[in-house]
């Protein structure tokens, strides 16, 4: 810093210029579109100017009702869970001298390259009545029937989470552990001198050296989660009942699976919009820099 | 129109400029685009039909890409949404439940056949209504899905029944014989997923009615035919006859497994049954079960779907023609696709063909065929309106509490305010 | 005391490891085996496999399908490892009121569901003629605030001081992204370069809408037309599935030293 901060200043204009063009073009264009397309209502092209209209509909509507609900109780439930576990296995595969580290972090990424539609698709076979996971179940004597655990509202959202956490706790365990390699290794061998106990290390070194990743992976998984789409239509498609149906399925139910209101559907997708927004805003705050 | 080299990012091959709107005309050959689901049953029906139609066209070619179905209304709706035709293909696959919602949404995105050459009073009325909008008539029907009781002989024989005991009964009387037939044989009589409307959609149109009125508004109150329908799907669910399955799979290895006796679906459900050779021999078909109020038949209808072609292909006659020739009143093509694809059209005339009159070793030398295009001209027909999936979401939403035991009016007056919310 | 918690670290990590994996051990037996034996949900292997993939290969074009997607994601990554690591550098390293205004701004994109702009998009390509081409797959998707925000919160732990000697030794502001930043956080790059070439492969939505014709399709479309036919063949989804993630594992083990290196070993 100091006398040269304008220049720099400008510089820095140099590198951001490009991308956020790019974003501006390809993303603020379409949700500009989207926003002004929320204030039309009807069935596909034939559409009319209906002003607050679709946002009063929303308020009063019980599907999105149904659905806010539900997305925000996996939000609530899924994410601390998810970001908590990768923490811990990012620190456990973090120490030098762990033996199978190599295997460890192998098997515990492997769920994060499988596409959503497939691993969906093996979640849903596995859950089945007849299916593996029972048997395993009933095979431990852990109970004496088997579950339907899809058609049971509470057992679905809890395949939901299982499903989710599954697949995306690696993916977490990534970000923390690659933060953590930037971490010099001097810095605990001085703590471990002074006396510091490893839990104190981990909770006065670590955490506060990777609080900049904890705060981005709180943001995208928030955000993730609020927009969850692919596990709901592939593993439960909403059901039963509508009891695991997300934001993001109603809005595309409301686009390509009754008749279409794209109006409607932007507006429900704003709904999602100021909801993440609202939420980073405050995460930022809690756990953003002080500068 | 002007943009397909651009387009086509470098690979300017002859053989597939199928990538701007529809096909193409160069060189003296003739093609069209088709987009369908389902290559092995849809994508094989349209290459008979090309088979057929060269016969007399020999530089005509069909290019059929296959998508999922979920895949194929997404493209379809966003296509349509920005206003674009180009990359659109000739021919499209609709189920017939959209028909009318596409119609009304897009309208002049789709040819309209009315005064075309084909025949439709040599098609089953009920599958013509399903494409008539505003006496319009906008595609070409395609298979149906006229419904029986498929039945395990061996199984009802065992509990003590005979064929004579399942032909046109009720609802309630199969129930029963369910009951029977899970004490003296442990088998279940059917599966039960209330994440699927297929039943209650079977139950209702053999009625005569639907989720929706002909003028699009919720018939879930007042309506006889939806309090039986429920009150039916209610007594199957407590009775413990029908084994609980969660989806498509599981649902196909309940009867490919041999846990239950009998289905009631589709005639194209034949291809899923035949699936399971240690069983060959041992089905038979019923008139699907009706239900005892007025109205009501031993007939109903699951599935099926139509041919639409896009107004503003560059092939559009073309594929106009060709459908018309082959789908829209070819015999041939009608006997071709049941004996190489398992499908059964709507096709009337062909209903007399050797072909349709076959039997089934499968099904213990039951005329099959025969037997369901008889049904099918049973089959009620009814508005599919423009709302059918809200008003079936609005049920699947509130399906869990009838099954608990809920007041049956208060839960059809919650369907149909919810439906009404949905609908604005 | 010391073996006891070894013991639990490890029995905790094992226990983790055979969740993570299991689903792939069912993936595996499942490519043995036939359509119905997988439903009946079978969990031995059988001998179908040599079939599955033969038909496979008989009913789609999974090898052009592969070859599509790997054309795509390998640009798409280096790309957008090259913008967005510029962009989260500049957020960081010359930050401003304005700067930061902006960025707040542009994560505003992330919330936006795809399925909602995806119209708007479809048009402004169509409009362009770029339609069914390797180009309008990628542009859209090519710089996200995502990956900008990841570089971003990596930056901050980017140690400043390394930029002062840098200009102390005649390096301009552009070679200090290039010749000190960039070989620095040569994890970060790796873990961006990972997460970026996943997304990218499994990228489903935006090519079904942009991509026409049967030849330029990606892998996931061909899974998603499997798995969606009347009677789904799973023993053949199975292995197109196997198929679809061998790519991704295979870039993982790649670049996974980049996480055992650290700092030190990186700073030349």
């Amino acid at each position: 810093m100091g006398g040269k901060l304008s220049k720099s200043s400008l510089i820095g204009w140099q590198f951001v210029l490009l991308p956020s063009a790019l974003i501006l073009l390809f993303s603020f264009y379409p949700m500009i579109q989207s926003f002004i397309l929320s204030f039309e209502s009807g069935k596909g092209n034939v559409s009319e100017f209906v002003g607050l209209g679709n946002y009063s509909r929303l308020l009063s509507d019980p599907m999105f009702r149904q659905a806010l609900y539900n997305t925000i109780l996996y939000l609530i439930i899924q994410v601390p869970i998810m970001l908590f576990l990768g923490l811990i296995i990012a620190h456990l595969l973090n120490q030098p001298n762990l033996k199978f580290k190599g295997f460890y972090r192998t098997a515990i990424f492997l769920p994060c390259v499988t596409s959503l539609v497939s691993y969906s698709i093996l979640f849903k076979s596995m859950f089945a009545v007849d299916g593996i996971f029972n048997k395993l179940l009933m095979n431990l004597h852990i109970i004496n029937e088997p579950i339907a655990w899809l058609m049971d509202p509470v057992w679905a959202r809890v395949v939901i989470i299982a499903a989710i956490t599954w697949r995306w706790t690696g993916y977490n365990m990534i970000f923390y552990l690659s933060a953590m390699q930037n971490i010099d290794p001097s810095v605990y061998e001085a703590a471990s001198i002074d006396g510091a106990s490893k839990l104190r290390q981990f909770f006065s070194i670590t955490i506060p050296m990777v609080k900049p990743i904890i705060l981005f992976t709180a943001i995208i998984s928030t955000n993730g989660t609020l927009q969850l789409f692919d596990e709901v239509i592939n593993i439960t498609n909403g059901g039963p009942g509508n009891s695991t149906m997300t934001i993001s399925q109603y809005i595309y139910n409301l686009s390509f699976v009754y008749t279409p209101n794209f109006g409607y559907a932007a507006t429900v997708s704003y709904a999602i919009v100021i909801i993440v927004a609202v939420l980073a805003f405050i995460q930022m705050k809690i756990g953003g820099d002080k500068k | 129109m002007a943009t397909s080299l651009a387009a086509c990012g470098g690979s300017n091959d002859t053989n597939n400029a199928g990538n701007t709107t529809g096909g193409s005309s160069e060189g003296g050959k003739q093609k069209v685009v088709a987009w369908a689901w389902d290559p092995s049953f849809n994508g094989k029906a349209l290459n008979i039909a090309a088979e057929i139609y060269k016969q007399e066209h020999p530089e005509f070619e069909i290019e059929v890409v296959d998508m999922s179905k979920a895949d194929l209304e997404q493209k379809l709706n966003t296509n349509l949404a920005a206003g674009v035709t180009e990359g659109l293909p000739d021919i499209i696959l609709v189920n017939d439940p959209n028909i009318q919602k596409y119609v009304n949404s897009y309208p002049g995105t789709f040819a309209d056949f009315t005064n075309s050459s084909v025949d439709y009073s040599q098609f089953s009325q009920y599958k013509v209504d399903a494409l008539t909008v505003d006496n319009k008539i906008y595609g070409i029907p395609f298979d149906i899905g006229v419904t029986g009781l498929f039945y395990r002989t061996d199984i009802l024989t065992e509990a003590g029944f005979t064929a004579e005991d399942l032909e046109n009964i009720t609802w309630d009387e199969y129930i029963e014989i369910g009951k029977v037939v899970k004490e003296k044989t442990g088998k279940y009589m059917s599966t039960i997923n209330p994440n699927d409307e297929a039943l209650t959609s079977v139950l209702l149109q053999s009625a005569g009615s639907w989720y929706i009125t002909a003028d699009n508004k919720g018939n879930f109150v007042d309506n006889p035919a939806m309090t039986e329908t429920l009150r039916v799907y209610k007594a199957i669910s407590d009775s413990g006859i029908a084994k609980p399955v969660t989806g498509w799979s599981e649902f196909v290895g309940s009867f490919n497994s041999g846990d239950v006796a009998t289905v009631v679906s589709g005639v194209w459900q034949i291809a899923s049954i035949m699936d399971a050779q240690d069983q060959k021999g041992l089905w038979a078909v019923a008139p699907t079960p009706r239900l005892n109020i007025e109205g009501g038949e031993n007939a109903s209808n699951e599935g099926g779907s139509s041919w639409f072609v896009v107004e503003k292909s560059a092939n559009k006659d073309l594929a106009m023609e060709f459908l018309g020739a082959t789908i829209g009143g070819s015999s041939e093509f009608y006997e071709r696709f049941l004996t190489e694809a398992g499908g059964v059209g709507s096709y009337i005339p062909s209903f007399s063909s050797e072909a349709y009159q076959q039997t089934s070793e499968f099904f213990g030398n039951q005329a099959i065929y025969a037997d369901f295009t008889e049904w099918s001209t049973k089959v009620p027909g009814i508005s599919l309106g423009m709302y059918t999936q809200e008003a079936k979401d609005a049920l699947k939403n509130e399906l869990p509490n009838i099954l608990n035991g809920a007041d049956l009016q208060k839960s059809l007056a919650n369907i149909q305010q919810l439906f009404e919310q949905q609908v604005q | 005391m010391r073996h006891l918690a070894a013991f639990g670290k490890h029995l905790f990590l094992i226990v983790a490891s055979v969740i993570s994996l299991f689903p792939f051990l069912w993936m595996i037996i499942g490519m043995t085996n036939t359509s119905s034996d997988i439903v009946k949900g079978q969990f031995s292997f059988g001998s179908n496999l040599g079939t599955n993939i033969s038909k496979l290969f008989d009913s789609t074009p999974i090898g052009t399908a592969f070859m599509n997607s790997l054309i795509i994601a390998v640009i798409s990554t280096v790309l957008t490892l090259l913008l967005c690591s510029l962009a989260g550098y500049g957020f960081e390293v010359y930050r401003s009121k304005n700067k930061d205004r902006l960025f707040a701004f542009l994560l505003l994109s992330m919330m936006m569901p795809f399925a909602a702009i995806m119209i708007p998009l479809f048009k402004m390509f169509s409009q362009w003629g770029l339609m069914n081409s390797v180009v309008a797959v990628i542009l859209p998707t090519m710089t996200t605030a995502f990956m900008i925000f990841f570089f971003l919160q990596n930056t901050k732990s980017f140690p400043r001081e390394l930029l002062q000697a840098g200009r102390v030794d005649g390096l301009n502001e552009w070679k200090l992204f290039t010749h000190i930043y960039m070989p620095t956080m040569k994890p970060t790059y790796a873990a961006a370069a990972i997460i970026t070439f996943m997304a990218n492969w499994n990228n489903f939505l935006w090519p079904l809408i942009a991509l026409q014709s049967p030849e330029k399709k990606t892998l996931p479309l061909i899974v998603s037309s499997l798995a969606s036919s009347y009677n789904p063949d799973y023993g053949i989804i199975m292995v197109a599935i196997v198929i679809s993630t061998i790519p991704t594992v295979l870039i993982f083990f790649l670049l996974q030293k980049q996480f055992v290196q650290g700092m030190l070993g990186s700073v030349k």
